[in-house]
């Protein structure tokens, strides 16, 4: 493995010169792009509890930025020999895809997309190599509409120091068969990375696409910070699964923006098992008549792990529907927080919105607070909201009990129930398989 | 083999667990193997409260009494002990497991009676398909999840069906017949009346209001439980008797020995 760095000279501090640094043959639109993130991101107050959206996580205890480095580029060779043993084996269960693309420590190492759909125009590749190939269709789409430095602290933060990430096109009416798999690994302890996914699906194309995250347990905090913008154009079917598992110390943090046209179809899916403290952004924006966004998450906590779902879903246009719901099961001391809202905008008649938060109780330290929330500024709409947070029922255990199943297994076979639903709601080649599988062993490992 | 017995009752007593109400004073009662029995008794009378705690739930506390399943203890066993030891409580209002299909979860169960040996699949899967023909199910119910958004017919079919699946030595029916219609319950009482002839050492208990039931599961013996107790205990006429004059003599009685 080779120790060079491909930024030459690049501080490992979160500051300005890194920024800079980061601009290094970059074009100017993308230099010129980081450096005003970079003042967003310092105009930017570092969010506190007092802020409605940040009510129940505390940055001043829960993130250590001073203590992060940035995590090291180093290019890496597309050899699975020399991949992690647990980076092979979420690989290995991949194989059904119509493309492939692996990142370690925020380096693309390898990717794949099968021929006959780069000879119809699908571009998947590093984000890099397509701001040199594709600069047009970059420089329209990225940190634009979707996640915009404006949006927050962290998404300016990300704006100005991503190294590396997705681009992924899919161009008018090309119809993918198979989904595409991402594969992340991270592995480098007390480093920080950023990194960007964009997809943009023309109109009436249709994608599926399912990004992985893993790590094994890190000695110290590790931040992987991801900006996520899914664009799917007038009448594309799109849907949008990112699964994280990663090991102690790690903190996810994913701020996705969706943006659903005229009929189009935007279906995502967030599913947390992993990570210390994990805390996901999603605003699934309904741009055009008929848009429609099925919002899935589902998360299962066990030991501290912390976990915040701040979702809205903003209704721009009017006859649209989007629909969420958000499941999770929290075991020992871990915890969550759902804040969601629906935000119907002036004149977006007809709109369906519908939003549901659902938690489960598994012990007596466990904690979960659900803040749904409704702004509606049109008189004609169907919004509703719903939170529950309840404990393993008496009466399901004593009937699964009933029926020869010990206590651990009734326990099991209810909580892969309670968030097999969410599952259910996306039937996607082996993510079902396979996340029902993760959560399984995370069940077992608790006896 | 019949005539042995296979359920002794003495003395249950038993309260709800975190309050001071108690429901079943001193109940005796003795079944035999392949022996079919009924009670009937009026409502709140604690007949789903014995059933209950027959079976464990946790929700009452024994404070007095024993019960001998085939010469075991069976209060000091949780609820799946109990089932692997051959009782099955089919219940007046069966829970619906949301996410958990019917497949997956008698799969589980049967694999749980198996213990260590591995589960054959496909002998699972006939074992399920032929139990589902016998209830006239349609075999696409496999696959919805445990009683959620079922009927109320359908969820009392789906308890004969588990019944049919785990085949126990001992059949607890609480109501079985209450919510299913005049063919549901005719193809439910042949289901019941054909794993009998499959084992003969079957025991069944029924727990109903209604004769019609007992016109199709023909009880040996039918016993009248009032205020936490057996009270009368007799043949088949018992119950064409209660359903010509109901419970009212008991009221009576009750209310003389209340004074
Ligand atoms: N967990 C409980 N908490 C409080 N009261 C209870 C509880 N379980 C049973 N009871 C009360 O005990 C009495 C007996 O209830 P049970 O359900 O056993 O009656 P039942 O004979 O099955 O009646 P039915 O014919 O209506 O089904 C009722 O008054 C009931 O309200
Ligand atoms: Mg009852």
């Amino acid at each position: 493995m080779s120790d060079t760095k491909t930024i030459e000279g690049v501080t490992d501090a979160i500051n300005r010169e890194a920024v800079q640094a980061r601009t290094a043959g970059e074009p100017a639109w993308l230099a010129s792009r980081r450096m005003h993130a970079w003042e967003v991101y310092e105009d930017t107050p570092m969010p506190t509890t007092r802020l409605e959206e940040w009510r129940y996580t505390d940055l001043t205890e829960k993130l250590l930025l001073d203590s992060l480095h940035l995590g090291s580029v180093e290019a890496r060779p597309d050899d699975p020999s020399t991949f992690p043993a647990g980076l092979r084996q979420a690989m290995d269960e991949d194989r059904e895809a119509s493309g492939h693309l692996v990142l370690i420590d925020g380096a693309v190492v390898h990717t794949d997309i099968r021929e006959d759909l780069s000879g119809k125009g699908v571009i998947l590749c590093s984000l890099r190599e397509a701001v040199e190939k594709h600069p047009e269709l970059v420089e329209t789409h990225l940190a634009t509409a979707a996640v915009p430095p404006e949006e927050g602290k962290f998404q300016a933060l990300n704006a100005a120091l991503w190294t590396d990430g997705v681009f992924f096109y899919v161009p008018r009416g090309v119809r993918l068969d198979l989904p595409v798999r991402v594969t992340r690994w991270i592995s480098e302890s007390g480093a920080a990375f950023f990194s960007r996914t964009l997809i943009v699906a023309e109109p009436t194309s249709q994608v599926s696409y399912v990004d992985e995250i893993l790590s094994d347990d890190l000695a110290a905090q590790t931040l992987t910070s991801s900006a996520v913008e899914v664009i799917t154009q007038d009448g594309a079917q799109v849907q949008y699964v990112a699964v994280q598992r990663m090991g102690r110390n790690a903190f996810y943090l994913s701020q996705q923006r969706t943006l659903a046209y005229r009929d189009s179809t935007l279906d995502t899916l967030n599913v947390n098992l992993g990570g210390s403290v994990t805390r996901v952004d999603l605003n699934a924006r309904l741009m055009g008549p008929g848009a429609n966004s099925d919002m899935l998450g589902l998360y299962f906590g066990d030991a501290d792990q912390h976990f915040d779902h701040n979702t809205s879903q903003d209704h721009v246009a009017g006859h649209a529907n989007s629909d969420l719901l958000y499941k999770g099961a929290l075991d020992e001391g871990s915890r969550a927080v759902f804040r969601g809202v629906i935000r119907v905008h002036e004149g977006a008649q007809q709109t369906d919105a519908y939003q549901t938060n659902r938690n489960l109780l598994l012990s007596d330290e466990a904690r979960a607070d659900s803040l749904p929330n409704l702004e509606i500024a049109a008189d004609d709409v169907k919004c509703s909201h719903g939170a529950t947070v309840g404990q393993l029922d008496e009466e399901s255990l004593f009937y699964l009990m009933s029926r020869g199943l010990p206590q651990a297994k009734a326990e099991r076979l209810v909580v892969l129930g309670f968030l097999g639903e969410v599952l259910s709601r996306l039937p996607l080649g082996g993510v079902q398989e396979k996340v029902t599988r993760a959560i399984e062993e995370k069940l077992a490992s608790h006896g | 083999m019949s005539g042995t017995p296979i359920l002794k009752i003495r003395n249950l007593q038993a309260k709800v667990a975190d309050e001071d109400l108690q429901i079943l004073n001193g109940l005796d009662l003795e079944l035999n193997s392949g022996e079919i029995h009924a009670i009937m008794g009026p409502n709140g009378s604690g007949k789903s409260t014995l059933a209950k705690v027959l079976m464990g739930h946790p929700g009452y506390e024994v404070t007095a009494g024993s019960v001998d399943f085939n010469g075991e203890e069976v209060l000091e066993m949780e609820p799946d002990e109990r089932s692997q030891a051959g009782m099955f409580l089919a219940f007046q209002y069966p829970v619906e497991i949301p996410g958990v299909s019917i497949a997956n979860f008698l799969r589980t169960a049967v694999q749980a009676h198996q213990g260590e040996e591995e589960l054959d699949l496909f002998e699972f899967q006939d074992l399920l398909m032929e139990k589902m023909a016998l209830l006239e199910m349609d075999p696409a119910f496999a696959e919805r999840p445990v009683n959620d958004g079922f009927s109320g017919g359908e969820k009392k079919r789906n308890e004969i069906l588990q019944m049919a699946v785990l085949q126990p030595s001992l059949a607890l029916m609480d109501e079985t017949d209450s919510g299913l219609d005049i063919d549901a319950l005719q193809v439910v009482s042949n289901g019941v009346n054909k794993l009998r002839e499959e084992n003969p050492d079957m025991t069944v208990l029924l727990i109903t209001h209604y004769q019609r039931l007992l016109n199709y599961i023909k009880p040996d013996h039918v016993h009248v439980m009032v205020d936490g107790k057996i009270v009368q205990s007799g043949g088949p006429e018992v119950a064409l008797q209660l359903e010509e004059e109901g419970y009212k003599s008991w009221r009576e009685i009750e209310a003389a020995q209340a004074d």
